[in-house]
């Protein structure tokens, strides 16, 4: 087991490095000189420099080195916990990190519940209920909640609930209030998919023999559905999970425009298009950290809610 | 069984399009407070520091917090006494001396006094040392030393001509700060350690986020160009950066926000919208260059032909452009200068569309209609390239189409701000865009005055070889013109050439507007753009 855990955290460390170091080099290749957007952002273009003023505006922006021994530095700083500088906001980005992450962190966390909360229940429901027309209505719902788009649900829960009932805030990050309907609008499509995999699930469940032992023991539906095929269906959805982790730093990028929240969706959005490339790197690096760590420990929750599944090395 | 299904889906859409349908109740607004939702931060530069600030919305919230030694007249653009109750001016325009108001004092306690003043100068002077790119640099051009007279008179003394300068005394960007504000650290301020005489004081500000004001108490020296003479009639004003638009219509709409202000003009289907909620629509040219586009016109460069460039000039139907990238109540522009600017002179006869007349230059310059719809000579396609940053705007679209009927292809070429900033820098277009505002005509010199401009390619490419030190010429003449009928004669002369050479092409007017609730009252415009709120009233 503590081999297999090593082996484990190794895996998750190359992984980073790998995310770490693509990120560095497409940002790289990307047409646009980072030195003329800097000294735009403090109006003035590069243009209006005479070659020694360039040369020391490179030496002050760390930009004369080579593209090796720059990534050699930055990769080094990450090591010792050190993000580096942003290029434009002027400020360490673990600062701007601290700042920005809690934001995005209570939206994910708040829209990772809800989603397994919404997407257990339906699909419970939907194995549940026997009428047809309501049990073909459930499950056509996952289908319908995957292919609304975030931003339209986004503009559409706004409508609704913050300008027409007026229940809770359309924008804005003070308070628990408006997290709500951003959460929610983040929610929806994951939900969607954890109730089609739970639905096909219970379906498939529904066939094994040891459901049929159960109905023999004398157990009602309600019982065997919550003690047999609940726990053997969800499985699945751990695994859903931990991918989740990933989609919701792309999906803060909408949600976050949408409900005017400023967390790490907006920041990373507008760090690619200025090419802060520290800025970049620093929230790939933490959010395939989370993504790293969250999925290691789906890994080691397995063996633990099935015990069919083992880690160990089989002994025959 | 499908029947079934198909009625389950219905409900399903029903139950979400009924949803969508809901009446709408506003709430009632507390009358003390203002809120105003503007489209957004500036993310490049993040600062409230005036003398480096040109983000428009920043300069709105600045007006009311830090106050400067004169004011202008929206109406006739006279530089009017503020902070300096009268001035005299040296008659070679190198010495300014202010006699400074009695009685003020900054939000912090600190007197307003002829140090106070200096030290402000000065410290601006110190930080354009530090960083020459700063945005304020351009107004303290020639700015030397300042010398204290007494207490309640000071000297600022230039070392260059600057007719721009008593101007420039009357921004945001020259603003006063107390002392104490130049003792934070740049950053500091820019994150809101600014400290002013004006009738609000900056709470607090969350960059990308939003910020308050909150009245001064014992206020009580406003310019003649505000009407309420006293403290502000709202205790606080409420900022937020609302990116989506129409989340911030929706706002506006339903009366969670008094003011509605976006970077961009209404369309015209938003203005029938606000209108029918009895919105006012506060309108506003920004004085400053017109949104103009300017040619590549070096080396064998397509441009550097005068007859193409006055064949686009004909191409542009700006009538059509104002009223339908806008609305038909859309003032077309009329000049290289937006109306609002000083000394501004119409051109309007030289700007007529004339698609005939385009041909007809054209087919002289030797490009023949081909059978693709495009010209050509000696087997090359007339192509202008055009570097959009972002993304593509109506407008952009629009132009193109006008220029394809008289057979030019106009490349929409969409970059990143990233790319389209090196672009630009390395001459890599036919055709680019700039603008800047600021209520005087000296403001063209960052544009298109190779020697001052913020980009010295785009603004050497601007003009032929040839007529380049004519340019040169003009803007010299209207940086040391002093006397107003100079100056007129001088810039008059400006305009007059660029759009004879069709170095300038105008587009469009740069309206600001703003939507204020009908609870909002009072709403007045600066000279350069900005709102007073102290003079604002909100009825409850």
């Amino acid at each position: 087991m503590s081999r297999y855990l090593l082996g484990r955290i190794g895996q998750a460390l190359l992984v980073l490095w790998g995310a770490f170091t693509i990120t560095y080099f497409i940002l790289y290749l990307l047409p646009g000189d980072p030195l003329s957007i800097m000294l735009n952002a403090s109006g003035m273009e590069i243009d209006a420099l005479t070659p020694e003023q360039l040369a020391k505006a490179k030496v002050y922006y760390g930009l004369d080195q080579s593209l090796l021994v720059r990534y050699g530095h930055l990769l080094w700083g990450v090591l010792h916990g050190d993000l580096g500088q942003s290029l434009t906001l002027n400020r360490p980005v673990t600062a701007i990190l601290a700042e920005r992450l809690p934001q995005t962190l209570a939206l994910a966390a708040s829209a990772i519940a809800l989603s397994l909360a919404g997407g257990i229940g339906l699909a419970y429901l939907a194995a549940y209920v026997r009428w047809r027309p309501l049990k073909t209505a459930l499950s056509r719902l996952p289908a319908l909640g995957f292919s609304v788009p975030v931003f339209w649900m986004g503009l559409l829960l706004i409508q609704v609930f913050a300008f027409s009932l007026g229940w809770f805030p359309s924008t804005g990050s003070i308070g628990a209030a408006s997290l709500v309907l951003p959460a929610v609008t983040l929610a929806i499509p994951s939900a969607a998919v954890y109730a089609q995999v739970l639905q096909r699930g219970f379906l498939d469940v529904s066939r094994e023999p040891y459901i049929l032992t159960a109905q023999a023991k004398g157990l009602s539906r309600g019982q065997v559905q919550a003690r047999h095929g609940f726990r053997n269906a969800a499985l699945p959805l751990l695994t859903l999970v931990g991918l989740q982790v990933g989609n919701t730093v792309s999906g803060a990028v909408l949600v976050e425009t949408i409900f005017a929240r400023n967390g790490v969706g907006r920041l990373v959005q507008e760090a690619v298009l200025r090419q802060d490339i520290p800025v970049v790197l620093g929230v790939v690096t933490v959010s395939a950290a989370a993504f790293v760590l969250v999925n290691l420990l789906v890994d080691l929750l397995y063996p633990i809610l099935d015990p069919r599944i083992s880690h160990a090395p089989k002994v025959t | 069984m499908k029947l079934q299904r198909t009625l389950a889906s219905a409900a399903i859409l029903l139950a979400l399009g009924l949803a969508g349908c809901s009446p709408s109740h506003p709430d009632a607004q507390a009358a003390s407070t203002l809120k105003i939702a503007f489209f957004g931060d500036n993310t490049q530069l993040v600062s409230l520091d005036p003398f480096q600030v040109y983000w428009l919305e920043h300069r709105v919230v600045l007006r009311n917090v830090v106050e400067s030694l004169t004011d202008q007249d929206p109406q006739t653009g006279q530089i009017i006494p503020w902070l300096a109750e009268r001035w005299d001016v040296s008659a070679d325009a190198r010495e300014y001396t202010f006699h400074l108001r009695q009685g003020v004092t900054f939000s912090n306690g600190e007197a307003f006094d002829a140090q106070a003043v200096k030290t402000a100068f000065d410290s601006d002077k110190a930080f354009t040392a530090e960083v020459p790119s700063a945005f304020g640099a351009t107004y303290l051009t020639g700015y030397d030393h300042a010398e204290v007279i007494d207490p309640h008179t000071i000297k600022l003394v230039l070392s260059t001509p600057n007719a721009g300068f008593l101007q420039a005394t009357s921004t945001t960007n020259l603003a006063i700060l107390a002392p104490e504000s130049y003792r934070h650290t740049a950053k500091e301020r820019s994150l809101g350690a600014i400290i002013g005489t004006g009738p609000f004081v900056l709470d607090h500000y969350t960059p990308e986020s939003g910020l308050k004001l909150v009245k001064r108490s014992g206020y009580a020296w406003a310019s003649a160009n505000v009407q309420n003479k006293g403290e502000s009639h709202v205790a606080t004003v409420e900022v937020t950066y609302v990116p989506e638009e129409s989340v911030r219509n929706g706002q506006f709409l339903q009366g969670q926000v008094d003011i509605l202000w976006p970077r961009n003009p209404f369309a015209d289907v938003d203005l029938k919208l606000l209108q029918s909620k009895k919105a006012t629509i506060q309108s506003r040219s920004l004085p400053g260059p017109a949104w103009n586009l300017y040619p590549n016109t070096h080396g064998d460069r397509i441009l550097a032909d005068a007859d193409v460039r006055l064949a686009v000039q004909k191409a542009i139907d700006r009538k059509t452009y104002a009223s339908t990238v806008y609305s038909p109540e859309f003032p077309v522009v009329d000049g290289v200068y937006d109306v609002t600017t000083p000394y501004f002179r119409s051109q309007g006869p030289k700007l007529g569309y004339d698609p005939q007349g385009a041909a007809a230059l054209l087919d002289k310059a030797g490009w023949k209609m081909g059978a693709d719809g495009y010209r050509q000579k000696d087997g090359k396609r007339l192509s202008l390239s055009y570097n959009v940053p972002t993304k593509e705007t109506a407008g952009d679209v629009l132009i193109q189409d006008q220029l394809r009927k008289v057979g030019i292809d106009l490349a929409l070429k969409v970059r990143t701000t990233a790319e389209w900033f090196t672009a630009n820098a390395a001459g890599n277009y036919d055709l680019t865009f700039s603008y800047m505002t600021r209520a005087d005509p000296i403001v063209l010199q960052t544009i298109l005055d190779p020697r001052s401009a913020i980009s010295p390619t785009m603004a050497t490419n601007t003009y032929p070889p040839a007529i380049l030190g004519h340019a040169q010429g003009l803007f010299d003449a209207g940086l040391t013109a002093t006397a107003s009928d100079q100056r007129a004669k001088a810039y008059g002369d400006l305009q007059d050439f660029l759009i004879d050479q069709s170095v300038a092409i105008p587009v469009f007017e740069r309206v600001w507007q703003a939507a204020t609730a009908p609870r909002v009252h009072n709403f007045r415009w600066s000279a350069e753009g900005f709102a007073f709120l102290n003079d604002i009233e909100v009825s409850p």
